[in-house]
Parts: C-alpha cells; sequence; structure tokens
C-alpha cells in the first residue's frame, strides 16, 4: 500500500507535468472506485459513467493546483462530490440539494454472476440505502464503500468531523433496524 | 446505548487510533454482553451492505495524447525546468554569479547585482497562462465536439421517429382502403342475396296461385 502511494503520487508529478500516458495509468488505478462512488450517490450508471469522465477532465485540467499529491485521494474524490451536485442542482435548480433524492432506479444491484450474497439480501440493502437522506447515503458509501478516515471525508464534503459523525451513526442505526429481519433470516 | 468505555462505533470503523483504546474496549466487549451484541450487530450490518458489489465501469476512460493538451518539447522541458526547484535554484545561483561577475568586471561600485528570480517567475506565470489556455481550449473544443454530436443524435431520432410515423401512417391508410374495399364487396353481396331472396319468394308465391 505504501509502494501504491508512492506510485500514485509519481504518476501524478509526471502528469501535473504534461504526461498523458502517465495520467491515463493513473486514471485506470481510479476509475473503478470513482464510478462506483458516483454510482452510489445518483444511482444512475449513464449519470455516473459522464460524471466520472467530467472527473477526471477536471482532475487533469487542476492537477497543477494539488500541493501535495499524497492528498490526492480526497482532492479526486471532492471533484467527484462537487460534480454529483452540480448535476443534481442543474436538474432541478428550484429545489434545494438537500433535500434531493436519487432517481432510485439502478442501486448498483448486480443481479446473478458469482455472488455469495442471496439477491433478496441485496435488494434489501439496496432498498435501505435509497431510505436514507442523500447526506447519510453518502456517509455510508465513503466510509464502508471506499473506506475514507473521517477526516478525510470531512474535507471531501467539507464540513466538520462531527457532522460526518453524525450522518453516519445516524444511517448506520437506522440500517441495522431495516436490515435486522432478513440478517436474522439469511446472515446469522 | 452501549457502556464501552470508547465509542463502539469508532472502533469498529477503525476509527480508534491508539492501540490501548482499543486494546480496553476489547476487554470490554469480551466481558460485556450488550456490547458484544452491538458489535455483533454492526458487523452483520456491515457484511449486508457488502452484499452490494462493485460494477466494472461500463467503459474504460483514458485521454488521448492530444498535441493541444501535450505541451511542446521546447515548452515541456521549460515546464519541467522551472518545476524543479533544484533547477531553479541552479540557475538563479548562476545568473546571479554571472551577474555579479559582469556587475564587478563593469561597475566597481558597491550597489548589489539585481537577483533575477522576478524574470524566473515572469516567466513561469507566462508558462502556466499559457498551458492553462490551451488546456481550456481543448475542454472547450471538446465540449463543442460533445454538443455537435448530441445534436445530431437528436435530429437522427427526431428523422427516424418522423420516418416511422410516416410508414404507421401510409399502414394505417392502406388498411382502411383496404377495410373499405372488403365492406363495400360485402354490401354488394348483401344486396344481391337479398335480391335473389325476393325473387325466390315471388317464384314460390306464383307457384302457390298455380
Amino acid at each position: 500500500m505504501i509502494f501504491r502511494a508512492v506510485e500514485d503520487a509519481d504518476l501524478i508529478r509526471q502528469a501535473a507535468r504534461g504526461n498523458v500516458e502517465s495520467y491515463n495509468l493513473l486514471i485506470s488505478r481510479w476509475e473503478k472506485r470513482v464510478y462506483n462512488y458516483l454510482l452510489r450517490i445518483t444511482a444512475n450508471r449513464e449519470d455516473a459513467l459522464d460524471l466520472t469522465q467530467d472527473v477526471f477532465l477536471k482532475a487533469y485540467q487542476n492537477l497543477r493546483k494539488l500541493d501535495n499529491p499524497e492528498r490526492f485521494a480526497p482532492w479526486l474524490y471532492r471533484i467527484a462530490h462537487n460534480e454529483a451536485y452540480s448535476m443534481f442542482r442543474k436538474r432541478r435548480p428550484e429545489a434545494d440539494v438537500d433535500e434531493m433524492e436519487p432517481a432510485g432506479t439502478e442501486l448498483g444491484i448486480t443481479v446473478g454472476g458469482s455472488s455469495v450474497f442471496p439477491i433478496e439480501l441485496s435488494l434489501s440493502v439496496a432498498s435501505a440505502l435509497e431510505r436514507l437522506t442523500p447526506e447519510q447515503r453518502e456517509a455510508v458509501v465513503l466510509k464502508i464503500y471506499q473506506g475514507f478516515k473521517f477526516e478525510e471525508m470531512s474535507e471531501i464534503l467539507e464540513c466538520p468531523v462531527s457532522t460526518v459523525k453524525s450522518r453516519l451513526y445516524t444511517a448506520l442505526e437506522l440500517l441495522k433496524v431495516e436490515l435486522a429481519p432478513i440478517q436474522a433470516r439469511g446472515l446469522s | 446505548m452501549s457502556c464501552s468505555p470508547f465509542d463502539l462505533r469508532d472502533y469498529f470503523l477503525q476509527e480508534l487510533a491508539d492501540p490501548q483504546q482499543r486494546r480496553q474496549v476489547e476487554s470490554h466487549v469480551a466481558t460485556c454482553r450488550t456490547c458484544h451484541e452491538e458489535l455483533d450487530r454492526l458487523r452483520l450490518t456491515e457484511t449486508a451492505l457488502f452484499s452490494l458489489r462493485e460494477e466494472e465501469i461500463p467503459q474504460r476512460i483514458a485521454f488521448v495524447s492530444d498535441k493541444v493538451f501535450e505541451p511542446s518539447p521546447m515548452r515541456r522541458w521549460l515546464a519541467g525546468f522551472w518545476n524543479s526547484s533544484a533547477r531553479l535554484g541552479f540557475a538563479s545561483a548562476a545568473m546571479l554569479s554571472v551577474a555579479l561577475v559582469v556587475f564587478a568586471a563593469t561597475r566597481p561600485a558597491p550597489a548589489p547585482a539585481p537577483v533575477p528570480t522576478t524574470t524566473a517567475t515572469v516567466n513561469a506565470a507566462e508558462i502556466e497562462q499559457r498551458v492553462q489556455a490551451a488546456v481550456d481550449k481543448a475542454a472547450q473544443a471538446i465540449e463543442a465536439r460533445y454538443d455537435a454530436k448530441t445534436t445530431q443524435l437528436v435530429n437522427s431520432i427526431r428523422q427516424k421517429d418522423l420516418r416511422e410515423r410516416r410508414l404507421m401512417t401510409a399502414s394505417f391508410d392502406a388498411q382502411g382502403a383496404y377495410f373499405e374495399r372488403r365492406l363495400q364487396a360485402s354490401e354488394r353481396d348483401n344486396r344481391n342475396l337479398r335480391g335473389q331472396l325476393s325473387q325466390a319468394q315471388l317464384g314460390d308465391g306464383e307457384g302457390a296461385k298455380q
């Protein structure tokens, strides 16, 4: 992981000097994670893909402004967060972004394949996540699925750590209640 | 509510950095049934959340080595040169030495030699500005290409829709004409049948009179 971080930092420095190949390599390392983050908060595959492309273009344009290459991940996710919320605002300019819900059509459920989990569980989880507020859902996505620290989440979401914790803990309480019956049947 | 010495959720989410605090939570959980169950519930919730798998990106993202994006070799050399603090320092020192030598040789006055950092700053700023302008221009070009492509797609969908509508209208017209012809033929048959029936009835009546 340490070696990987060093390599990322090298790639960032080279890309900032105009080396497109280094940037492409950097993209190949991060595109899946960024796409899945955007997919979870927009609940739409097309939007997630378009936003992912925009995020990497914007990141390339602003790479020179990144002071510390070690902080690339939260910096990149901050761009992704801003791009997603900018899209929400453009689509419903009259509404308060805090009250917005994603389309709720494709919350990343992959049916079939080699999943060890029953589809009933995946559907229940998707539905439970949909019932959270957008802020709570994003906190769960950043912490549970993307593995960020509270401090990094605070940087990405531009809010205090206490707010991040409050959103995440409320979301976890709600999810525990929502998923308890199905856990009792399927997981335990 | 947990009675753990530190927040169980912080412990579970790997946000309790101090190893001693972690050990205290672990020894508490080993003896407290309520906290043990709470930790189990958190683990189960997390496992349930992981039932939603990550998806593969449907289309890989890559940037082409566009000439507009890519600075010229001279510009790259300059950017590399000015972005390297060691080189910049060396260049400044060299320029300062040259300036000192020239100054000492030409004017023995005790005025300090000018430090050529201003030029460096100006050049670096100019390079930055040019690169930014090129990137902005390229981004605008890409956006324009996307817009043009979108317009083209929308037009082609509209034309296709129009063609389909025309075909459907033509089909409805043909079907209408066909049913009209069938109706007319059917009415003709009915009239013939009625004529034949009335003639037959007349023939029966005359036969009965005779």
